[in-house]
């Protein structure tokens, strides 16, 4: 992976810069030893590791805002981290970047029940929301996997889903209202407690920006009324094909279930090594539905998906009975990432979408690429909305094995793509897919995105490298080549 | 639609292409217009000529089981609508038809509908137009094509564009291919109905309804002499109608519970139901009346505290939506009415004018005006997809 050039200018007047910082914001917010910068040095694609220039962890927004606009004045790079869980490098530091933490900005701020909604710091941990409403039946839907840890304002910045967001969406789908803090350190307030404000909707675009735009520094999240009831099925199939259909025909039926996912074989087996959850260990694929609402209506919806299931061919079916029987239904699931890593030294987890239809097809190649790699890859999904996470198994003590599965990743995702799916689902670009940005976009597709960075950030401070493949000037970008066009079809002036 | 500029016509993308490379090489202002059925909105603009996209239009593929519809621009809103309903599907974000509003006739393009970012009352549970687009092909204001987003329900692959374009009105680029996400039509609906003696009563009785597991999924607030002319026979002075939507056994279920809750309620059945909120939804409750009117949204613990300041300077009438955080308010039009809304309003939500009868956008922005900073930001957002002004320019706000 291959980053900017550092600016050696930057890295040769760090003790100064460092000394600056400490002007601006509480000295012991500033971080420059070695030993403590390392806790900084990757976020969850950890395969990539690289030391700061410094760290900052201001404690107030005026604070953050200050080290911006001296960073923008001084043309020193910022990247910012949340919890540092990104899987795709999003947090990834610079060597002549400031890393600008928000941990200590940790506080809800305001948890308003007539309105349903939380205001909350950035560096609140996803769970934490749910957590601080539960008590009045209430919760925060989007829930990634690494809800304990992550941050809301990561989320934001990731536009983060989830096991749930098939029903429920993702957080810009449950997002009111951001306050940012611009690179040239001003600070905007974008919607609100109310909806749909009427100007551009830059909420909008600042949610899944990946830190190129500007620092997400208050967030206002709608809260819903917990379901009444959920209830889960454990489906298994004899192939994958019947599986996949099978998927297909619930939606299809009308329902939209509040979970839908899948598992391949040799994930099965793995999750059921680790969990014990039951899952049917012969199967070729194993679906889980999980319905939620009120009781009767979970109880009908469950009774229809069991016979859609069993005209799609199902090889086994059980229905959680009780609340300990769904959860466990859903260990298996839930630890599927840490049971491959059980049984294989390393792995790489891959989030491409495809159209659902497309699955067949794209385990057929999995397995022809699996082969061509001399790889395994075990295949876990969000079957409902289609995106996939494939890992990848390999051993990096192995010379040559991480470009192998690097190779192997990229190959997926160029099949998600020509099947008209996508690169990522929810983990972001970061710099994982930066480099595989050309196989989705064309270069004006991809100007285009950047010149509205340009309008955000015209130096290109903020967390440069990531996402995009090239970094073009805007100056560059914004020059406009105009051949003399001949207006077609001019129908006569109507009057 | 009526004009007396020249008009051009796209049949497609590069057709756009074409028109705006020649608006930009000979300092054209280009209307970019379908129907006109939104023409109303905002401002009327100083143009030079027209771009016509109603041509560009039809379904170019519908996945039911996908949950996903990739069609053209221009392709009206009653084709989609008919399309979806023999599939059981919806747009799930209800889009409303304002034809008699801004007498524009009929609910016009899905493209004016997206663009204008325009949902219903479904828009309080399951997200606004903005939240249903997942991606889209357009011709900048550069005269350049390009696409966003993609034509799967999930992806975080580059800036979230879509959401950009939704509520653009235009000023940025030109669609033409749209893929949106389509969800299940419920199976039926019932509405509720309950006496609340005020709207902060109104609010407080929803915001308890909320509260629990029985899934409201639209909830209104109707004056009483607007629930009168609405056919609605209750004897208070708000009237709180609930949507419950989903299968039947469960909306029986869930209406036995909020009325074993509140005795005073009242069942609306399927039909008398849906014919309310499509009224509700396309704001028929004010459209007959001779007067501005705006659309205020706000936190609903607001609305009724936001109507007693108003009350206090001028007349209106009014009705709320999205459990009353949306308000549609009418009232004469006058020079002072929007000042005295803005002023009431506070920075806590948006005002705008969607109706004006009289000249009252002589003397008040139809949109909110912006912050300095955030003008700015607005001006540099433009200019990287439109850098010389001739998309829509002045529609929203001027030198935008």
């Amino acid at each position: 992976m291959h980053m900017p050039e550092p600016d050696n200018d930057v890295i040769e007047r760090r003790d100064e810069i460092c000394a600056t910082l400490r002007t601006i914001i509480p000295a012991d917010c500033v971080i420059d030893s070695i030993e403590s910068m390392r806790a900084f040095d990757s976020d969850g694609l950890s395969a990539y590791r690289q030391l700061p220039l410094a760290v900052v962890l201001p404690e107030t927004v005026d604070q953050i805002a200050d080290v911006m606009k001296w960073c923008h004045q001084n043309g020193v790079k910022v990247v910012p981290r949340g919890a540092g869980t990104s899987l795709s490098g999003g947090a990834l530091p610079l060597a002549d970047a400031v890393l600008l933490g928000l941990g200590k900005f940790n506080k809800i701020l305001d948890i308003d029940y007539d309105n349903r909604c939380v205001v909350a710091q950035p560096g609140v941990t996803n769970l934490a929301i749910t957590n601080a409403v539960e008590d009045h039946g209430f919760y925060y839907a989007p829930d990634p996997s690494s809800q304990i840890a992550c941050s809301v304002g990561g989320n934001v910045a990731e536009n983060s889903g989830g096991v749930h967001c098939l029903k429920y969406g993702l957080t810009t789908n449950n997002l009111l209202g951001i306050e940012i803090v611009t690179i040239e350190g001003e600070i905007l307030r974008l919607g609100g407690k109310h909806l749909d404000a009427g100007d551009y909707d830059l909420m909008g675009i600042m949610t899944g920006s990946e830190g190129l735009l500007g620092i997400v520094s208050e967030v206002t999240l709608r809260i819903l009324q917990k379901p009444a009831t959920r209830r889960a099925l454990l489906v298994g199939f004899e192939d994958t094909t019947s599986a996949g259909k099978a998927v297909g025909d619930v939606i299809g039926a009308g329902i939209i279930p509040a979970g839908m996912e899948m598992m391949d074989g040799l994930a099965i087996n793995a999750a059921e090594d680790f969990a014990n959850a039951g899952y049917p260990r012969s199967a070729a694929a194993l679906i889980i539905v999980e319905l939620d609402g009120p009781e009767v209506e979970v109880d009908t919806l469950i009774d229809r998906v069991e016979v859609i299931m069993k005209n799609a061919g199902a090889s086994s079916i059980k229905v959680s009975q009780s609340e300990e029987e769904r959860t466990l239904f859903w260990a298996g699931r839930k630890s599927a990432f840490p049971a491959v890593g059980r049984i294989s030294p390393d792995y790489m987890c891959m989030d491409g979408t495809i159209p659902r239809r497309r699955l067949p097809d794209m385990m057929i190649r999995m397995a022809s690429l699996s082969q061509k790699y001399g790889l395994r890859v075990a295949n876990v999904f969000h079957a409902g909305d289609g995106n996939l996470h494939p890992l990848i198994l390999f051993d990096a003590n192995e010379p040559g094995e991480l470009e192998r599965a690097e190779n192997f990743g990229g190959d997926i995702l160029r099949a998600c793509v020509e099947m008209g799916g996508v690169l990522t689902g929810e983990h972001g670009v970061g710099i994982e897919k930066r480099d595989l940005m050309g196989i989705q976009f064309t270069e004006d597709d991809m100007k285009q995105q950047q010149r509205l960075k340009c309008a955000f950030d015209a130096d290109h401070l903020l967390n440069p490298g990531k996402v995009f493949p090239h970094l073009h000037r805007c100056a560059e970008l914004g020059r406009l080549h105009v051949h003399k066009g001949k207006m077609p079809h001019a129908d006569l002036p109507r009057f | 639609m009526a004009s007396s500029l020249a008009s051009f016509t796209a049949h497609n993308l590069a057709d756009v292409r074409d028109i705006i490379s020649a608006a930009i090489a000979d300092n054209t202002r280009l209307d970019v217009c379908a129907t006109g059925t939104k023409k109303a909105l905002g401002h009327a603009g100083d143009f030079d000529a027209v771009l016509d996209v109603t041509k560009m239009a039809g379904v170019i593929d519908y996945q039911p089981e996908e949950l996903i519809l990739t069609l053209r621009a221009g392709t009206p809103l009653a084709d989609v609508e008919t399309l979806l309903t023999n599939a059981n599907q919806m747009l799930a974000f209800d889009p409303p038809d304002f034809g008699k509003l801004l007498g524009g006739g009929d609910a016009g393009t899905i493209g004016g509908v997206m663009v204008a970012n325009l949902s219903g009352p479904r828009r309080l549970t399951v997200g606004a137009a903005r939240d249903f687009m997942l991606g889209f092909e357009a011709v900048s204001g550069r005269g350049e094509l390009f696409k966003s987003g993609g034509k799967v329900v999930k992806n975080v692959t580059g800036y979230d564009l879509s959401k950009l374009i939704c509520g653009s009105f235009g000023t940025l680029a030109v669609v033409d291919e749209i893929t949106l996400k389509t969800l299940p039509r419920p199976e039926t609906s019932l509405s509720l109905l309950f006496p609340a003696d005020d709207m902060a009563q109104a609010t407080s009785m929803i915001a308890d309804i909320f509260a629990t597991p029985h899934e409201p999924g639209s909830a209104a607030i109707l004056p009483h002499n607007i629930a009168k002319d609405a056919r609605i026979d209750m004897n208070a002075p708000m009237i709180i109608v609930v949507r419950l939507e989903g299968i039947a056994v469960s909306v029986n279920d869930r209406a036995m519970h909020l009325l074993n809750a509140n005795a005073t309620g009242e069942k609306l059945d399927h039909g008398k139901s849906k014919k309310l909120w499509q009224k509700i939804r396309d704001v028929d409750l004010l459209a007959g009346m001779p007067a501005d009117v705006w659309k205020i949204s706000c936190p609903p613990s607001i609305a009724a505290g936001f109507l007693d300041k108003l009350r206090q300077q001028v007349a209106f009438d009014f009705y709320s939506d999205w459990a009353g955080g949306l308000i549609w308010l009418s009232g004469v039009s006058d020079k002072n009415f929007g000042g005295a809304v803005r002023s009431a309003l506070g920075q806590d939500g948006f005002a705008m004018l969607m109706r004006d009868v009289g000249d009252s956008k002589a003397h008040v922005s139809p949109f909110q005006p912006l912050a300095t900073s955030m003008f700015e930001l607005h001006k540099r957002v433009k200019a990287a997809f439109d850098p010389k002004s001739v998309l829509n320019f002045g529609r929203m706000h001027d030198g935008i």
